[in-house]
């Protein structure tokens, strides 16, 4: 398990939104929105807040520190 | 140009393309080498990259670069580094062993032809490196 670990996929099937949608909301590429979504690229905390503000939820339910994760 | 690529993997790979076509012939072919072929060289990596860039532009819509760009960048500039000044301690090593052991004239313009075509060879490497450094981390999604 990574460190971070994020429900971005989860909650934006919710609010069916597309990853490129996503991503130009957030102003970042559909391909980093995949990599997060693999748990393959941890965000900068700018960005995190950003992706947790598109998808309408508070930053801990879009991602969460997990210390026993590997990096 | 709808492929899955970035505006930034599909910049790197016209790189890497033009750095393979104008720098692989001279590094594989043997050629003679001279300072003319090396300026015509870097004239034509500058020609060639300037209008692949520019063909990429113009076909892609979307040009974001993001975090992610940045850092893989970053990741390709150190590799390249690396690698560049590794060889460049393996270099100097080499004409010191050789300039002692008075293998040749350091006066002679062959010698420095020779050294010119060493260290561009070195900057070429570390190009090439930084360019598949970057383009491995993409594949790899990191």
């Amino acid at each position: 398990m990574p460190v971070i670990r994020n429900q971005v996929r989860e909650l934006r099937a919710r609010r069916e939104i597309t990853q490129q949608e996503l991503a130009d909301q957030v102003g970042v590429t559909r391909q980093t929105v995949i990599a997060i979504e693999q748990d393959k690229y941890s965000p900068s905390l700018e960005t995190a807040f950003k992706v947790a503000m598109v998808l309408g939820v508070p930053l801990e339910q879009c991602f969460q520190y997990d210390p026993k994760g590997k990096r | 140009m709808s492929t899955g690529l970035s505006y930034r993997e599909k910049t790197l790979y016209a790189s890497l393309a033009a750095e393979l076509l104008v720098y692989g012939p001279y590094f594989f072919l043997h050629q003679q080498n001279s300072i003319n072929k090396v300026a015509g060289m870097i004239f034509a990596i500058i020609v060639l990259q300037v209008l692949l860039q520019l063909i990429i532009a113009i076909f892609t819509r979307n040009r974001v670069t993001d975090e992610r760009d940045r850092l893989i960048e970053l990741r390709g500039y150190r590799a390249g580094y690396q690698l560049i000044a590794s060889l460049m301690v393996v270099g100097l090593g080499m004409l010191w062993f050789h300039a002692t052991r008075g293998d040749f004239h350091i006066e002679s313009r062959m010698v420095g032809l020779h050294f010119l075509s060493v260290f561009f060879g070195i900057l070429v490497m570390g190009d090439i490196s930084k360019t598949v450094t970057q383009i491995l981390a993409y594949r790899r999604a990191i």
